[in-house]
């Protein structure tokens, strides 16, 4: 089993030296003559006012949170998942209620208003 | 541990060809998008390079090498450079668990069709699916850009709203298989493929697919109309490609693990006898499969980020739950 | 009139009354409130300036009030000296005023008192002076009309440019040095920016963003610019920017004769350029008086060109507002491949497929060429119709476009009004004006048709009136095609210059975007003393910010689309 956990390592390795090689063949490759004005920010022609490093305001940040919680339990439910033909069925069943529970969790979160867009 | 040579020669031909595979098909992906686009949309197409246009990838590559590489004064440039390759990465390594056949005999060895074979290799695909918005979310933050800056946020939301129903599409075929390796989830559909037990499913997993490449009616981070181009706006030659190899290579590999879980992966008839097979039919469905994400891009028209986000939530996520609740129900229940 | 500032106008040619500036608020709030002159169609500026020392030089401002209700117009003027012109600004009373005001305040110079933000709107800040002025003088100026005698000096071209390659009337701001110039942003926009920002308030504090959408691209209805202040993706303020392909179609207008003027007009909304000489012979025809009045054959031509051409329009529109919702060029590209055909029919009979150049004083330029009528009437019998099911079927109740469309970007009846919106964006609000009906022109009273209305004044309802305005016109057009009688297609000769008598008019028609009208002075010389165009698209512009506002970054662009504004017509 680790061998093939090593091969994805290795394939994981070439393909990160991949990307590079584009790139590395545009710096020889490709003219570069920087100056000002190709280097101004892209705003449609027009000179950007204003930063655009602000406290920008994420109207999902709730969902980013709910999203958290349920994320984690998805993943509970691939272990259960997997071994579902071999487990007692008590166990089967605390699973089926696991969902339950977490339709329970996301209504809850649909009623408190968690997932209107603001 | 001991690993043979010829073991560690295999592994580096294997990763050779899946990455240059990869490579050609993202390539030949945009030509087929957009020869089929210019059919849908009654016109001809480029034609021009080559027979029937076949070059053509190969002059886009061409001229994009030789453009020049603009980054924006302001950009913070680590980052900068940074973000595509990030963006390149997962979008290579996520096909590794994937087979593409069964194993054949080659100089008098057991060569399996397909990188490895990880009995948690949903857990992978899962996991590094959820790094790639990680690319994209620098990009549009390191431009210095507003329209990059607010491609980059929406596809995180994006992100939020689409992983979980995903997750929970990839339980449905680990329950009817039992297993997390894709090796043993297509040996289970050996009889009757997973779409036809499974078709809300394999309906959850396609569009929340789409979403997850940013694929229209879900192209939210680089919304033309408004954001010009999203978070990539300011890239350009090399780099600007790199994310459209990202996102090309992502539609690619998303087609064959949709195929893997729900239309029996490489197999197909005959496939035992031949195992070569194999490659060609997994080719066969990943191909139908981009030619529906294109005929989608051609008709609908985009969602609104706040629609997309209720609809993943209101919609998607409770289909979902209910699925995977009744399949449980159905499997206890009838024994199957 | 009940009021004692008022005067009838006297002067030969003119109608309507004269109104003191101090009386001009007071006066136009009655007009609206109790007699129902509730749409503010046009405001313009004159520019009486005489070298005569007997009479005395002023400006004039042009109000046209029209009930929207139906019926003719009340004519407004306020005349005001030419060193300090002031005049009360309408904005209170009717917002629609707004760009209008703006514009004259630009390119004429009158100040408007109490406008709430009177800044150049067609030329750039640094501009100097007021171009429309008649003592204004262009960069390469020459003469005062239209043929430049010089221009042919021993047979050999001659361009002032040549001459002289600077110009000889550059003028420039106060302490402006071209050299040392470097672009700068535009302060007074973004205060008032900023200034429109401050009402609006949030739970939680974070900053707004200042985005540019436009002038390169965002989205592509050509060089039009939207300053925009964000809070995430909200729109919390959000000012129109416009005046990139201004070319001062107006003082050209002034300059050319009245013929030369015809094919200028196509060059302002060249989607639809049957219509803009349909205002302008219109206006210029009302100036002639009967000895132009066309002949039956060429009303019947004139009628059916402008509805091929709303059509045309409108299967663009639809199109190219589909692209704005996200669809990739699939409706846009099927939308117009009947646009084609009428454009085709539009080159069979007038040369050219855009600038058709087709309607003329007393009548239209040429006659339909043989076998082309058949072509027509299988268009307008069996191509067209179907192509209209076509898109509704495939587009009207497609769930996207239903939920991108409905509630979106809302126009109330009375700000429609108010705002001096016409045409399908006026319609679309449940306000059934239409000056085909509501005031009529040619011979559109012969002609059985219903005035589309919908009545929610959202993006879907601006879209479904286009698809049901398209099937009135292909009513009107099965008429017109059916009665089409044999005869002259012009009174009198086809001549190279016309005289027209001293005066004014106001030519207005329908046109696919909205009321097209054209005010012209006349003093009797061959070139128009002043040519105005009341432009739909610019005016319909008006509402942008109020539809905007509190929506979402992606409605923003939905709704310019739904407006459907060509910019050569917005910027002139």
């Amino acid at each position: 089993m680790l061998d093939q956990w090593l091969f994805v390592g290795i394939f994981v390795s070439i393909a990160a030296v991949f990307p590079l090689l584009p790139l590395v063949m545009a710096r020889f490759l490709a003219p570069r003559k920087p100056n000002r004005i190709k280097q101004e920010t892209y705003e449609c022609g027009i000179e950007t006012v204003g930063d655009t490093w602000v406290q920008f305001k994420i109207q999902y940040y709730v969902y980013a949170l709910v999203f958290l919680i349920f994320d984690i339990e998805t993943v509970f439910l691939y272990p259960w998942a997997v071994s579902f033909d071999v487990l007692p069925l008590f166990a089967v069943f605390e699973g089926v209620l696991f969902i339950l529970i977490l339709a329970a969790g996301l209504f809850y979160a649909w009623r408190k208003g968690a997932l209107e867009w603001s | 541990m001991q690993i043979e040579t010829a073991l560690l020669i295999e592994w580096v031909v294997k990763s050779t060809i899946l990455i240059f595979a990869l490579l050609t098909g993202f390539a030949y992906t945009t030509f087929y998008e957009r020869r089929l686009l210019a059919l849908i949309q009654v016109r001809i197409g480029p034609n021009r390079t080559g027979p029937f246009g076949f070059l053509q990838p190969a002059a886009d590559g061409l001229k994009l090498i030789f453009k020049e590489e603009l980054i924006p004064a302001n950009a913070y440039k680590f980052v900068f450079i940074l973000a595509p390759i990030l963006t390149v990465i997962p979008a290579l390594i996520i096909m590794a668990v994937v087979p593409w056949g069964g194993a054949i005999e080659l100089f008098g060895r057991q060569i399996a069709l397909g990188l490895t074979d990880i009995n948690v290799a949903i857990l992978y695909l899962l996991s590094v699916a959820s790094i790639s918005v990680y690319g994209i979310v620098l990009a549009g933050w390191s431009s210095d850009n507003k329209y990059a800056m607010m491609g980059g946020l929406r596809s995180s939301a994006q992100m939020l709203s689409y992983e979980l129903s995903l997750g929970l599409a990839f339980v449905v075929p680990i329950l009817l298989a039992g297993s997390m390796s894709l090796n043993q989830i297509i040996e289970a559909q050996r009889g009757v493929w997973f779409i036809f037990y499974q078709p809300i499913a394999a309906l959850v997993f396609y569009i929340a697919m789409l979403a997850e490449v940013n694929r229209a009616p879900f192209d939210m981070p680089e919304a033309e109309q408004e954001l010009t181009a999203g978070y990539h706006t300011e890239y350009s030659g090399m780099k600007f490609s790199l994310f459209f190899m990202g996102e090309y290579m992502k539609m690619i590999a998303v087609s064959a693990i949709f195929a893997t879980l729900f239309l029996g992966g490489y197999r197909g008839p005959f496939v035992d006898t031949y195992p070569l097979l194999g490659p060609l039919y997994l080719f066969l469905k990943v191909f139908l499969s981009l030619g529906l994400m294109i005929w989608i891009r051609a008709t609908l028209p985009r969602l609104r980020y706040d629609r997309l986000m209720a609809f993943g939530w209101k919609i998607l996520l409770p289909l979902s739950i209910l699925n995977v609740f009744v399949t449980a129900v159905i499997i206890v229940v009838f024994g199957l | 009139m009940r009021f004692s500032a008022l005067k009838r106008d006297e002067r030969a040619g003119y109608e309507g009354h004269i109104v003191p500036a101090s009386s001009l608020l007071e006066v136009a709030k009655a007009l609206r409130d109790e007699d129902g002159f509730d749409l503010l169609s046009s405001v313009t500026a004159v520019d009486y300036l005489t070298d005569n020392e007997e009479e005395e030089s002023f400006f004039e401002v042009v109000y046209h009030l029209y009930k929207s209700t139906g019926g003719g117009a009340e004519v407004l003027r306020v005349q005001v000296p030419r060193e300090n012109p002031v005049v009360p600004s309408l904005v209170e009373l009717y917002p629609g005023a707004d760009f209008q005001e703006r514009e004259a305040w630009d390119l004429m110079g009158i100040k408007f008192e109490g406008h709430p933000d009177l800044r150049r709107i067609l030329m750039w800040e640094g501009f100097a002076g007021h171009p429309l002025r008649k003592d204004w003088k262009e960069v390469y100026f020459e003469e005062e009309a239209k043929p430049f005698g010089n221009r042919w000096p021993g047979g050999q071209v001659y361009r002032v440019e040549d001459q002289n390659p600077y110009g000889k009337n550059n003028q420039y701001p106060d302490g402006f040095d071209p050299e040392s110039w470097v672009e700068t942003e535009d302060p007074l926009l973004y205060e008032n920016l900023e200034k429109a920002a401050r009402e609006y308030t949030e739970d939680i504090d974070t900053e707004q963003v200042v985005v540019n959408l436009g002038p390169q691209h965002p989205s592509t209805h050509g060089v039009f610019r939207m300053a925009v202040r964000l809070d995430g993706e909200t729109i919390v303020a959000l000012k129109p920017v416009m005046g990139y392909l201004h070319r001062n179609h107006e003082k050209i207008g002034e300059r050319n004769t009245y013929i030369m003027n015809m094919p200028f007009t196509d060059r302002l909304d060249y989607l639809a350029s049957m219509s803009n000489n349909f205002g302008y012979a219109l206006a210029v025809e009302k100036l002639m008086g009967d000895k132009v009045a066309p002949p039956e054959r060429a009303e019947y031509l004139r009628v059916i060109m402008a509805e091929l051409t709303r059509i045309s329009n409108h299967l663009w529109a639809i199109g190219f507002l589909l692209n704005d919702l996200g669809a990739f060029f699939t409706p846009a590209l099927y939308a117009i491949e009947e646009r084609e055909l009428i454009l085709d029919i539009f080159e069979a009979t007038a040369g050219s497929r855009m600038m058709c150049n087709y309607f003329r004083f007393g009548g239209v330029a040429r006659d339909l060429p043989a076998g082309i009528l058949p072509r027509m009437k299988d268009l307008v019998n069996e191509r067209l119709p179907r192509k209209i099911d076509e898109l509704d079927l495939y587009l009207s109740e497609n769930e996207l476009v239903r939920s991108r469309g409905e509630g979106v970007g809302i126009i109330t009846p009375e700000d429609a009004i108010a705002f001096s919106a016409t045409g399908p964006v006026l319609r679309a609000s449940g306000v059934p004006y239409d000056i085909r009906r509501a005031d009529p022109y040619s011979i559109y009273d012969r002609f059985k048709f219903d005035v589309a209305v919908r009545y929610h004044g959202d993006v879907y309802d601006r879209y479904m009136i286009r698809v049901d305005e398209m099937r009135q016109s292909l009513r009107i057009l099965k008429q017109a095609l059916k009665d089409l009688p044999e005869g002259e297609i012009l009174t009198g000769h086809n001549p190279y210059q016309v005289r027209v008598p001293a005066g004014e008019a106001y030519g207005r028609v329908e046109g696919p975007k909205g009321e097209l009208g054209y005010y012209i002075v006349s003093n009797g010389k061959p070139s128009p003393w002043r040519y105005h165009v009341r432009a739909p698209s610019f005016i319909n512009l008006t509402i942008l910010e109020k539809m905007c506002v509190g929506q979402k970054v992606a409605d923003v662009v939905v709704n310019l689309g739904s407006i459907d504004i060509v910019l050569g017509e917005v910027d002139r």
